[in-house]
């Protein structure tokens, strides 16, 4: 178990560093540079860009601004080229903005995708089954901007209410409680939005791995030995199913990072995925590297929690 | 079991949690929904975020949006466009004229070529009821005067300084009631045919340089005009007018914003209107003189312009916030001052709050001389996308929306909001390169746009939100010429036009003139689907009649740069937006038609150019539109664009926001918001304010 832990260490920290190379590569090797974004601006003249260019050391080779980047960020010194801001007060700022839809949207998907799987998986054939199976790929298959905007049309016109934003405007002197319930309101859309592909394609998962579990000669003989169906399916077949998807938590993490560019962009939800987008846009190199850099970390951490996870499952698995 | 019945709760009783916080919320219906103080705020969507808040500098929508707010001018146009006073309590304009005693000219005293003379006689003419003299106020003398100036002139490409010996005569200064651009016409039936064009100015200028002949009698025009106009405008401001910061707003102020105008360093947009401001005097703390060099009558209409603090922006001020800042105080200017983003004006509205691309937030001023407006904020969220901006306007967060051509059906009707339209200040043409063939020819322009259904691009383009416009005036102003009517839809008519001209259809069906094919390219910039939708009606429309048309769409910068400025296209699809003044002299004055001008097309016609200086002129607003309707005609006859439509504008409002005013007995009385001339709905916004109900109105105004 610890040289598992040891070995899994040293490999991730030498991904991770991989990692960190490809992706500083790939953003300095794509057209465009900050000093250039603006070319229409009269204030940019040639004296000006190149003063830039050496006060954001764009003018030095690439290994030392690789070295001079990550020095800042493990020294916290980062800041954004657009708005002079420390990066990580602005990650943490927007992350905080976005945690509430990632808590909710996932959730929606955990909540409703069991019950929807397990089921249709139950009622193979039923007409319960045949219609998840058809809203299942349907969401699937919705542009997500799409829905967002019937969604929105759909509940501004008949329901006559605010669902834009992260609050309703000018709402910051209502009581707290009025407030509180409109900010809740307010994530509600995005975050169903975020959690309907979710549990499309999880709702699947629950209902094959059921399906295999329920069909094993175990589950048969525990029924034909006269258990009810109820503690065949919810306390023997269940707990084997659920396996996998204890590995899964671990990969949710990831996630927290992410955000959603599109349904961020579409709600103007001053989130995570839009900061990104808007960065990238602006060829703001230290918020990408840095959006990126922390999504590496949290994607290795997540493996290692779900390999973990695994271990402390199934017992049969030994690494 | 229990497994099975927490899979099946546990959803259910997140959904609900998450459905019960709609009934929290404020809806259209219930804005006041845990929060009363919707009512006291206006919120209003723009689609770009404002840059300068400062009525001198900025050039976008946004923050004139603003500006128009927090800042105030001397004078403003009301409902039916006339203008009004605001900080100016009253303005008079007259004029003071001159003209040199000429020596070469028959002496119509009869008694010798003197001043004195010529003075003594044109008292005595006036003293005896002479009509040509009834609208001067008073007659002087002005001594001979001698002088030497030094001008930089450039001969054979050199720079170089030229002194020049002035020995002027005696100058007659005549001061007039009205402004009156034939004085010295008529005045030439009293002192003799030619008095004033014969008068000889070179003959008073000597110079040790030598100098061209032609170049020195130009310079001699230049410092001895034989005539001039000086148009003088006195106001007298409102006394007691306050800045938001409590400062007083005087004569000073006014100056100081003129001067920060004209400044070049200050590279405002609206220096041309200030160009021709020859004295601007402070008379006393309430009184200002402005006198122009010459007879320009959109001069006061100029006067709308935002003053500025002087106290918060003088060199003192720039330099103090330059240190602070750390930057250089000599380049230190207005343009770069923090006022901008934090302006404070004498406006109905203080500016309050600022976050770039989210708010721009204002607070009325309690101290505003026309008494506080009813809403306590005045707000402009940024938003760019359009749709985003409608659904917020349904679900009552922002308060009006300005409806797109396509929705206007379907928006009219809905009885929950108040709409309002009216016309654009703007129309949209194709204009003909009259330097090119077939162009050059009148009959040619009338039969090609003879050949366009505006009607059908107007039903089906622009949704019936459009009216057909014939010329270049604002169509809501009587300067338009309402007599004239829209050129007919008639191919046929079109094709007889064209072989009056010489064009006939050969056997493929193509127009032809000398065994030449009409062929052209008509162009448009990409990016715009209504012109490029107009693009293929027009190409269609032509190739009907047997025109060989081809199109292009260009990127905006390059078909400015390249094609327009340069001159080089046969035939463009473009609009322009106007103001109320009648000036076309940019647009549409033959002295104006090289590159990087803007009549491009290339209209050249005598009379036009006459008429186009002489609305400039005209300070008598019934004489100006006499002369515009002249000039629409003589434009329409020529046709050097094809007129298509003058947009309309339509937008919704919530219908709780009312007009409210005090009756005799300080009881509220409701009035209805209606559109002005304008073009806006938003002349009364300081009697507005939001209900919780739709009131009862009295109807009136």
């Amino acid at each position: 178990m610890l040289s598992f832990i040891g070995r899994s260490l040293v490999q991730k920290l030498i991904t991770l560093f991989f990692v960190a190379v490809v992706s500083f590569l790939i953003i300095h090797l794509a057209p465009g540079e900050p000093s250039e974004i603006d070319p229409l601006n009269p204030k940019f003249t040639p004296e000006i860009m190149e003063r830039m260019r050496q006060e954001l050391n764009l003018d030095k080779p690439y290994h030392i601004q690789f070295y001079l980047f990550y020095r800042d960020l493990f020294t916290g010194k980062t800041v954004s080229w657009k708005d002079q801001r420390p990066v990580m007060a602005k990650i943490w700022e927007r992350f905080l903005n976005s945690l509430p839809l990632f808590i909710i949207g996932t959730l929606l998907t955990w909540t409703f995708s069991f019950p929807l799987g397990i089921g249709s998986a139950i009622n193979r054939g039923s007409p319960l089954d045949k219609s998840t199976t058809f809203f299942a790929y349907m969401l699937i298959s919705i542009p997500g901007f799409f829905f967002a905007y019937i969604l929105i049309i759909l509940f501004v016109n008949w329901l006559h209410v605010p669902v834009i934003g992260m609050e309703t405007f000018g709402f910051s002197n209502a009581p707290p409680l009025f407030q509180i319930m409109d900010r809740t309101w307010h994530t509600v859309l995005p975050s169903i939005l975020g959690a309907t592909a979710g549990i499309a394609v999880l709702s699947r998962y629950v209902r094959s791995q059921m399906l295999e579990i329920i069909n094993q000669d175990y589950v048969r003989t525990a029924r034909a030995k006269g258990l009810p169906t109820e503690t065949v399916y919810y306390r023997h077949a269940l707990r084997n199913a659920l396996l996998p998807f204890v590995t899964m938590f671990g990969l949710i993490l990831p996630g927290l990072i992410g955000g959603s560019v599109i349904i961020e962009s579409i709600f103007a939800w001053p989130g995570m995925g839009r900061m990104a987008y808007e960065a990238i846009l602006a060829r703001d190199y230290p918020v990408i590297l840095t959006v990126n850099f922390i999504s590496a970390v949290l994607v290795l951490v997540g493996t290692f929690i779900s390999d973990i996870l695994y271990m402390v499952v199934d017992p049969r698995i030994k690494l | 079991m229990t497994t099975r019945r927490a899979l099946i709760i546990v959803p259910v009783i997140v959904v609900l949690f998450l459905l019960q916080s709609y009934f929290w919320v404020p809806t259209y219906e219930e804005q006041t929904r845990g929060n009363p103080d919707r009512l006291n705020q206006f919120i209003t969507a723009t689609s770009g975020d404002a840059s300068l808040l400062n009525p001198i500098l900025n050039a976008d929508s946004a923050s004139s949006q603003i500006t128009s707010m927090v800042f105030e001018g001397l004078i403003d146009r009301d409902e039916n466009l006339q203008f009004r006073g605001r900080i100016a309590r009253e303005w008079n304009i007259s004029e003071v004229a001159y003209f040199y005693l000429n020596h070469a000219a028959p002496d119509p005293t009869g008694k010798g070529v003197s001043g004195q003379n010529l003075l003594a006689w044109l008292r005595a003419k006036q003293k005896a009821g002479e009509p040509i003299l009834a609208n001067v106020s008073n007659i002087d003398l002005l001594p001979p005067k001698q002088s030497v100036v030094t001008k930089t002139i450039s001969v054979a490409g050199q720079n170089m300084p030229v002194k020049l010996r002035i020995d002027a005569p005696a100058r007659l200064r005549l001061v007039l009631n009205r402004v009156d651009q034939h004085l010295f016409g008529r005045l030439e039936s009293l002192l003799g045919e030619s008095y004033f064009s014969s008068f000889k100015a070179l003959s008073y200028l000597s110079t040790q340089s030598k100098l061209p002949d032609e170049q020195l009698a130009n310079l001699a025009s230049e410092l001895l005009p034989a005539i001039e106009h000086n148009p003088v405008i006195v106001f007298k401001l409102r006394p007691g007018i306050l800045f938001h910061d409590g400062h007083e707003l005087d004569a000073e102020d006014v100056k100081f914003t003129y001067e920060a105008i004209v400044d070049p360093r200050n590279r405002s947009p609206r220096i041309p209107d200030f160009e021709p401001v020859k004295i601007f005097t402070v008379i006393d703390p309430l009184t200002i003189k402005i006198t122009y060099k010459r007879l320009y009558s959109p001069a006061l209409g100029t006067w709308g312009m935002g003053i500025l603090p002087a106290h918060l922006l003088d060199r003192k001020t720039l330099k103090a916030e330059a240190k602070m800042t750390g930057k250089e105080p000599s380049t230190f200017t207005i343009r770069q001052s923090s006022f901008n983003q934090r302006p404070v004006g004498s406006g109905p509205f203080t500016f309050k709050e600022w976050k770039s691309d989210q708010y721009i937030k204002l607070q009325r001023f309690e101290g505003y001389w026309e008494g506080t407006p009813n809403y306590d904020r005045y707000v402009m969220r940024i938003i760019p996308d359009p749709l985003t901006q409608e659904m917020e306007f349904y679900a009552g967060t922002v308060d009006d929306y300005n409806v797109l051509p396509h929705q206007v059906a379907r928006l009219k009707s809905n009885t929950r909001f108040r709409n309002f339209s009216g016309l654009s200040f703007g129309y949209s043409y194709i204009a003909y390169n009259l330097r090119r063939k077939p162009f050059d020819d009148p009959k040619v322009r009338r039969a090609l746009g003879m050949a366009i259904d505006t009607g059908k691009i107007i039903r089906y383009v622009l949704y019936g939100q459009a009216e057909p416009i014939t010329g270049p005036f604002v169509k809501q102003t009587d300067y338009y010429n309402q007599d004239i009517k829209p050129l007919p839809y008639d191919p046929e008519g079109a094709l007889e036009l064209l072989a009056k001209a010489g064009w006939h259809r050969n056997s493929e069906g193509w127009l032809e003139k000398d065994g030449r094919r009409m062929q052209f390219t008509l162009i448009t910039n990409n990016g715009n689907n209504l012109r490029k939708a107009i693009l293929a009606i027009a190409q269609d429309a032509w190739k009907r009649i047997g025109v060989d048309v081809r199109t292009d769409q260009i990127e905006w910068s390059v078909f400015i740069q390249k094609r327009v400025n340069q001159l080089d296209f046969d035939a463009l699809i473009l609009g322009w937006s106007m103001g109320i003044e009648p000036d076309l002299y940019q647009i549409w004055h033959s002295s104006q038609t090289g590159k990087y001008q803007l009549n491009f097309a290339g209209f050249n016609n005598p009379e036009a150019d006459d008429l186009i200086v002489k609305i400039r002129r005209e300070y008598n607003h019934a004489q100006q539109v006499a002369d515009c309707h002249r000039l629409h005609e003589i434009i329409a006859a020529e046709q050097p664009y094809t007129f298509l439509y003058v947009g309309r504008w339509t937008a919704l409002l919530d219908k709780r926001i009312v007009r409210q005013v005090l009756d005799n007995n300080g009881n509220p009385v409701y009035l209805p918001i209606v559109p002005t001339k304008s073009g806006s709905y938003l002349y009364h916004f300081n009697q507005w304010i939001k209900k919780g109900n739709v009131p009862a109105l009295t109807d009136r105004g």
